[in-house]
């Protein structure tokens, strides 16, 4: 709970105070601290305070109040991000929006929701399960992370090969913008709107437009059965051509997860262990739903593709409590890093599925060369890979290391027509990354379009784009110190 | 003035130096925050943050703080010592976490240092050295307090107070303590005062030692009474070690180390014949099975430690395991089960007592949503924290099934917190101990049998 009192002298804290009230504004050092990074820890940087608004009103006073003051200012939900999006680079007023948590109504009739920004993703799947909903994006982090976050970053998921990733599932925003007006956007969730796609445009714009202050949500019914299969293979390539073949056989599975012998010693040690054999190089977790007729089949097409790629075992879950274990496994993946190593980068770079082996055998060439292990837990069904450099920023040398070792992995995304990530967004980290995959020109059409909404960029700078120096934003800068 | 991306500067990666702002010996374990990798899944399993949604008061932000000192960012100062102090020490991230990150190791490491650079002065000091020092550990004289307590409910005088409105000059959680105060009895450890082994009903199968608790036996007397007789009734020759004390728990939490270690040697050694050691407090099972953590820089009692713990086994758990007498007599009553932290989260007993309970013919267990959610007892917390923990305790009210006529649960601190709830929000249920109920089903048994 907040101390009594300010004790202050900075009269930026005491009116931003004025807006929250005494208990909701950190400015400490040492609270402060736990602000300094999110789920990306590479770098660390101190917010000038940390504010937690109740309501829209108080969002768009702070924002009107930074705006006006020329202080930098960003969104934060969890902090679970991990490309750093919520990390302060600017020293930067943080408006948590955890406090603004509610869901404000369901609307079975038409599958629809409205929650606050600091709705944490699974508890609208448990508040509205019991009637048979639930909604589909779900991060690996979705036990903590925010519904507002996920906008932001346009997050992903495991089941997201088949149901898509959140933007298919933002119905309708209400958004702060940087100059602190409040905007609706999305047409109360009616499908179609003329106009630009505004919508898509916020959704993944990592709280570089605005800041997101109530969503709704499209929630689906549960599916009628569901059946889920673990694979274990002595071969990695045995395993990506799997992947590969099931997608061909025309299957859509709600999830198609693989893990490297990496990622199984790590979740294997760790708090949620299968008892996974730990000399298998590759497993596979392929989840089914939908109507219950069709599945049955399905499955043993998907045994039969896993046996004809020399599979060593395949099983299919027993019981709900087999499945959640698996899936426990699976999803505190990262997290489980912790247990083999002090500290990991995750990267999330996006290829053609059918490149699968040969990007795998890249990241391991990657690894060997750096002398880093790098464990690889990935969506392989929509071919998101998450190498996970695991170094120890303790040893002089490792951080530069793993970063450059994650650099490559994207690079190696990026030269068979991939991409830079998939569900994690760019942030910090990813920056410079950028250029692998877009012109400078390309960049400032982006840049560009970011000046219409944060013409003052006071809002999350330092984010999504390189830094100038080749760009074109420092020629933009010059022509109009020109000028 | 507007931000520019130029205007960023990269700094080098923090790493660790050996700047540490820890100056005492046994300071945090760099290895408990080296798994730490900061995924924030933590973050919802934790009751603080839940409540107050600000991560210094979350696990990992904790962690983050307490790795921060070490590297010289901060110094061991007020501020830090406020979230390292308003840590329930629930354990519940310890479940939640992937990398099993030991954070409540870390806490109580953290708070060790925090004690020995700001060492309490003034009422606090007198408080605490009252209670930690002079009480607990003695149990003569907390048979003299329990002596006094029971005086008090006995003369009347309970009865005085509480209708002369002396209770509503106490600060509001003292008087709410008060009210919910159990009718004492005489302790085990008196009552069994010149007796070596309490024998087995019937043959005896094994023989196991026993841990009455310094506050249980003076305060929840009749949980040990209900213990021994499950245990012996089940074929245990129940040995009651005169020397045992205290088990340290609270000085550990408290940030007193040094006490904690003097009360675990204390216990080691009076617990050395045992083959078994039975605990009803969870708590102090949680404890007990952690005392080589006390002793990281004394490999001799670390070794001894070690082996003690092992042989430590909350009741329920041990009763499951050994099997026990499935009672014949019905108790009709609807019970909800509360999992206390450090049964749960602390020593991963969960379904025991849920099997216990389900064994008493006529108990119908409803469910507790969130039930392994702390109460906000943790320990004396509630005494020296009592807005978060009241807050706390709330929120777990709000899940109490409204239709059941008692709550079970493992530890006495939960009881007195949850006996608190109840009085508070106008509740009707018994609070009741999961060894109590099953000691009642034997009792009805053989008095249906004596009417025979």
């Amino acid at each position: 709970m907040g101390r009594k009192g300010l004790k202050t002298k900075d009269k930026h804290i005491k009116n931003l105070a004025k807006i929250v009230g005494d208990r909701s504004i950190l400015h400490h050092k040492e609270d402060l601290l736990a602000y300094d990074c999110d789920g990306f820890t590479i770098h660390k940087y101190l917010p000038k305070a940390v504010v937690f608004p109740k309501d829209t009103q108080e969002v768009a006073r702070l924002v009107n109040y930074c705006s006006d003051n020329g202080l930098p200012f960003l969104a934060r939900g969890a902090g679970t991000g991990l490309s750093g999006g919520a990390i302060p680079v600017n020293g930067e007023v943080v408006i948590s929006l955890v406090k603004m948590k509610k869901l404000l109504s369901v609307d079975y009739e038409n599958r629809r929701a409205v929650v606050e920004p600091g709705f944490v993703n699974l508890k609208l799947t448990n508040s509205i399960s019991d009637k048979g909903y639930y909604y589909a994006p779900d991060p690996s982090s979705q036990y903590c992370c925010t519904i507002g976050g996920n906008v932001a970053e346009n997050a992903g998921g495991a089941h997201c090969l088949k149901y898509g990733v959140t933007t298919n599932h933002i119905l309708g925003l209400e958004v702060v913008l940087p100059n602190g007006e409040i905007i609706e956007i999305g047409n109360n969730g009616v499908p179609d709107a003329p106009g630009y796609d505004l919508l898509g445009l916020i959704t993944g714009s990592e709280g570089t437009l605005g800041i997101v202050t109530k969503i709704t949500v499209r929630i689906l019914k549960n599916p009628e059965a569901k059946q889920t299969v673990l694979a274990y293979f002595n071969d990695v390539s045995d395993g990506s051509h799997a992947v590969s073949d099931i997608i061909s056989a025309g299957i859509v599975p709600a999830a198609l997860e693989m893990m490297d012998k990496t990622a199984i010693e790590g979740v294997e040690a760790a708090a949620f262990p299968v008892g996974h054999p730990r000399d298998i190089e590759a497993l596979l977790l392929i989840e089914v739903d939908g109507i219950s007729a069709g599945i049955d089949e399905q499955i043993s097409q998907i045994l039969d593709v896993c046996k004809n790629r020399n599979v060593r075992e395949v099983k299919v879950a027993q019981d709900e409590a087999e499945r959640a274990r698996w899936w426990a496994n699976r999803k505190t993946g990262f997290g489980a890093m912790g247990a083999i190593s002090p500290d990991y980068l995750v990267q999330d770079g996006v290829i053609p599925r059918s490149r699968l082996p040969e990007v795998l055998n890249r990241i391991n060439q990657i690894s060997e060369e750096s002398g880093l292990r790098i464990a690889n837990i990935f969506h392989a069904g929509d071919g998101n890979l998450h190498p996970l450099v695991l170094f120890d920023a303790r040893i002089p040398g490792q951080t530069e290391l793993a970063i450059a070792a994650g650099s490559a992995c994207l690079q190696a995304c990026a030269d068979v027509g991939g991409t830079i990530t998939g569900e994690h967004g760019v942030g910090i980290e990813k920056r410079e990354e950028m250029r692998f995959v877009f012109t400078d020109e390309e960049i400032q059409a982006q840049t560009d379009i970011r000046e219409v909404f944060n013409p003052g960029n006071l809002l999350n700078a330092g984010k999504l784009f390189p830094s100038p120096g080749r760009c074109a934003e420092v020629k933009k800068e010059i022509k109009e110190a020109a000028l | 003035m507007s931000t520019r991306e130029s205007d960023v500067k990269e700094r080098p990666a923090c790493t660790t130096t050996n700047l540490s702002n820890y100056h005492w010996s046994d300071p945090p374990d760099e290895n408990k925050w080296a798994d730490c990798v900061h995924c924030g899944m933590c973050l919802e399993s934790c009751p603080t943050y839940e409540l107050t949604g600000q991560e210094q008061h979350s696990p990992r932000g904790r962690v983050h703080l307490i790795k921060s000192v070490a590297e010289g960012k901060i110094e061991v100062n007020e501020q830090f010592m406020d979230p390292v102090f308003a840590c329930l020490d629930c354990r519940a991230c310890t479940t939640a976490c992937p990398a099993d990150v030991d954070v409540g190791g870390l806490i109580e490491e953290a708070r060790g240092q925090i004690r020995k650079a700001m060492p309490l002065t003034g009422y606090r000091k007198t408080v605490s050295n009252f209670f930690l020092h002079s009480l607990f550990p003695h149990q003569n004289r907390l048979n003299t307090v329990g002596g006094l307590l029971k005086f008090y409910q006995k003369s009347g005088m309970q009865k005085v107070v509480r209708k002369t409105g002396l209770l509503k000059v106490m600060p509001d959680h003292l008087a709410e303590m008060e009210r919910i105060m159990p009718v004492l009895t005489k302790p085990v450890r008196q009552k069994y005062k010149n007796q070596n082994v309490i024998k087995a009903k019937g043959e005896t199968k094994h023989e196991v030692s026993f841990l009455t608790g310094c506050v249980m036996d003076v305060m929840f007397s009749d949980i040990n009474d209900a213990t021994i007789n499950v245990l012996t009734r089940n074929g245990n020759d129940v040995v009651i070690p005169q020397n045992q004390t205290c088990c340290g728990a609270l000085h550990v939490h408290a940030g007193d180390r040094e006490m904690g270690r003097k009360l675990a040697k204390q216990n080691i050694e009076a617990f050395n014949d045992a083959e078994k050691i039975i605990v009803n407090a969870a708590g102090c099972g949680c404890m007990m099975k952690e005392y080589a953590e006390l002793f990281r820089e004394e490999p001799e009692w670390h070794e001894k430690a070690l082996a003690f713990s092992a042989k430590v086994e909350d009741v329920s758990k041990y009763l499951h395991d050994t099997g026990y007498e499935k009672p014949q007599a019905e108790i009709n009553t609807r019970i909800t089960y509360h999992d206390a932290c450090h049964l749960a989260h602390g020593q991963g007993v969960r379904q025991e007592p849920r099997n216990i309970l389900l064994d008493i013919p006529g108990v119908e267990m409803v469910h507790m949503p969130n039930a392994d959610r702390c109460c906000g007892s943790a320990g004396i917390y509630n005494i020296t924290n009592p807005e978060m923990a009241g807050a706390v305790l709330e929120s777990k009210m709000e899940n109490v099934p409204d239709d059941v006529e008692m709550i079970s649960m493992g530890n006495p601190g939960c009881m007195l917190q949850m006996a608190m709830g109840v009085q508070k929000y106008g509740r009707n249920q018994k609070i009741v101990h999961t060894v109590q109920l099953l000691d009642w089903a034997y009792q009805k048994e053989d008095g249906l049998r004596g009417q025979e």
